[in-house]
Formats: C-alpha cells, sequence, structure tokens
C-alpha cells in the first residue's frame, strides 16, 4: 500500500492521478471496493477504526489522508481527539506501508520507500 | 548528541525520542513538563508512562522551568518531552497573566544550554504547532510564535533535528536517519 499524506489542497489528489488512477478508481468510503481511498481523515471523524475497517485499509493500493496534527491543539476536545486519532492511524499504516509519500507545495517526498 | 525531535500530534514523536535516549545512554533521566491537571492529562500522561516503562528512565518533574533539572552535573541522556508544555507553562501564569515572551524565550534557551552542561546527550521533544494561519486568540499566536523561535534557536546549535512524521523519522539537520 501507499500512503499518501500532506495539508489541505498540497495535491495528494494529483500525485495518485499521476499513478494512473482515475476518478471511478477513487473514492472516500470503507468497503467501497477501490483501489484508491481518498481522505481517511474525514473517516475517522466518528472514531477509531475496528478490526475488518482497518483491514479494508491496509488492503487498498493507495490511502490518501490529510495531515492534521500540525497547528494549535484545539480547545474542543472532540477535535482534540480526532486529530491524535488520525496521527496514530497513520503511524500505524506507514509502519506496514511499502511507501509513505508526503506532498509539499505539490511535490511528492518519499519518506518511506 | 543534542538532539531535537519535532512533530505535530499523534506523530510518534516521543516513541522515536524515546527509542534514541535509549541508544545513547544506559544512564537516562526523563524530564516531564505536563501538569497533571483533568483527566485528559492523566490519561496521556499514563499512556506516555507505559510507553516509557522497561526503558529505564528516572523521571522527574519539571513543567515550568530546566534549571533545577541541570544544576548538578548527572552525565548521561536526558530526555524533555515536550517543550510546548514548557512554553505554555512558562508563558501563562494561572491567573491569566502572561510572562513576557522574550523573557521566556532566553530563560528556556538558556536553561536548554544548561541541560547540555549537566548531561552528555540531550533529546528534546518539541511541536509543530505553526502549520495553521493566525489564530483569533493573540495569546495563542504569542505560543505559536514562541516555540518556532525557541525550536529554530536550539536547531542553530543542536547536531540532529529529526521530524516524525507518521512514526517515519525524517532527517531535517544531521546525520541520524
Amino acid at each position: 500500500m501507499i500512503l499518501v499524506i500532506g495539508g489541505i489542497a498540497s495535491g495528494k489528489r494529483s500525485y495518485v492521478v499521476s499513478l494512473g488512477y482515475g476518478e471511478a478508481q477513487m473514492g472516500c468510503a470503507l468497503y467501497d471496493g477501490k483501489p484508491v481511498l481518498c481522505g481517511l481523515e474525514e473517516i475517522l471523524r466518528d472514531g477509531a477504526l475496528d478490526a475488518s475497517a482497518i483491514e479494508d485499509v491496509r488492503s487498498r493500493a493507495v490511502v490518501t489522508c490529510c495531515e492534521v496534527g500540525m497547528g494549535v491543539v484545539p480547545m474542543d476536545a472532540s477535535e482534540r481527539a480526532w486529530r491524535e486519532r488520525v496521527g496514530r492511524t497513520c503511524s500505524s499504516l506507514a509502519a506496514d506501508a511499502d511507501m509513505v509519500v508526503r506532498m509539499v507545495c505539490g511535490i511528492p517526498q518519499t519518506i518511506k520507500g | 548528541m543534542r538532539a531535537l525531535v519535532v512533530g505535530g500530534s499523534g506523530s510518534g514523536k516521543s516513541a522515536y525520542a524515546e527509542q534514541l535516549a535509549t541508544l545513547l545512554s544506559e544512564r537516562r533521566t526523563y524530564i516531564a513538563t505536563m501538569r497533571s491537571e483533568g483527566r485528559e492529562a492523566a490519561e496521556r500522561i499514563s499512556r506516555h508512562r507505559a510507553q516509557r516503562a522497561g526503558l529505564g528512565f528516572e523521571t522527574i518533574e519539571r513543567p515550568d522551568s530546566l534549571a533545577a533539572a541541570s544544576a548538578t552535573v548527572r552525565g548521561g541522556v536526558v530526555l524533555v518531552d515536550d517543550l510546548g508544555n514548557l512554553v505554555a507553562n512558562a508563558l501563562f501564569f494561572p491567573d491569566g497573566s502572561m510572562a513576557d515572551p522574550r523573557e521566556v524565550l532566553d530563560r528556556l534557551d538558556n536553561e536548554v544550554k544548561g541541560l547540555a552542561r549537566a548531561f552528555d546527550h540531550v533529546v528534546l521533544v518539541s511541536n509543530e504547532v505553526g502549520a495553521e494561519g493566525l489564530h483569533e486568540q493573540d495569546s495563542t499566536n504569542v505560543w505559536v510564535r514562541l516555540i518556532g523561535a525557541l525550536n529554530c534557536l536550539i536547531a542553530t546549535t543542536f547536531d540532529e533535528v529529526t521530524e516524525v512524521v507518521c512514526g517515519v523519522p525524517c532527517q531535517v539537520k544531521g546525520m541520524l536517519s
């Protein structure tokens, strides 16, 4: 699996297109059977992934996730928990990923693989 | 070795810094900077304690100053986790007033230099908090700027600067990888 991370509008989706995937192959929901899962951070809004959801995410060719933990820690407890959840889920996925690519100003930086 | 480890929330920066510290020396001191107030802080502290358990750190709590920790030469490695708490605790007083940020910056910079004299190796964990625009509260912006400035100051003299992203260490300065 290739994990693609980066801030909002950093070029994650364009990078996925450059890998040869079309819009029809990208989805933003669990269990949609598509090779590319876009926007993992929104899936994590409701809580941590259970074992079968993790398995679904790991089975994808590409997963994109917004980096959300690099600003000020929010006042709202649920927002804080969500940021932590996104960070820890990405750390766990990155440990097993074949490649981790971080987008900076539209430029892919391969930080693993 | 003097190493600065930065990262966002949940990036794995603490775990990386702990692993680095255990490689540097068998004599390990851990300076905890979080004040144990409220359930969330307690949970975070206990999660960090569990993560450190078995790594052989002597833990001392210094939520707002590093001076006492470096008053005697201790040797070995010291790990400070993290500077964000330290800066917030030094900047914001319980009565709602604020310290002079320039003085806090100078004091903490000097205290970091003190650590480098008292210990053979220093590993500092700091926070990446400036990757958003300005905030509504001026005091928040002062804190963000102060952490950024302190990180920059420390990075000029430290041997290693590592950003941890999704648990992956990305070297910014130095030879570690």
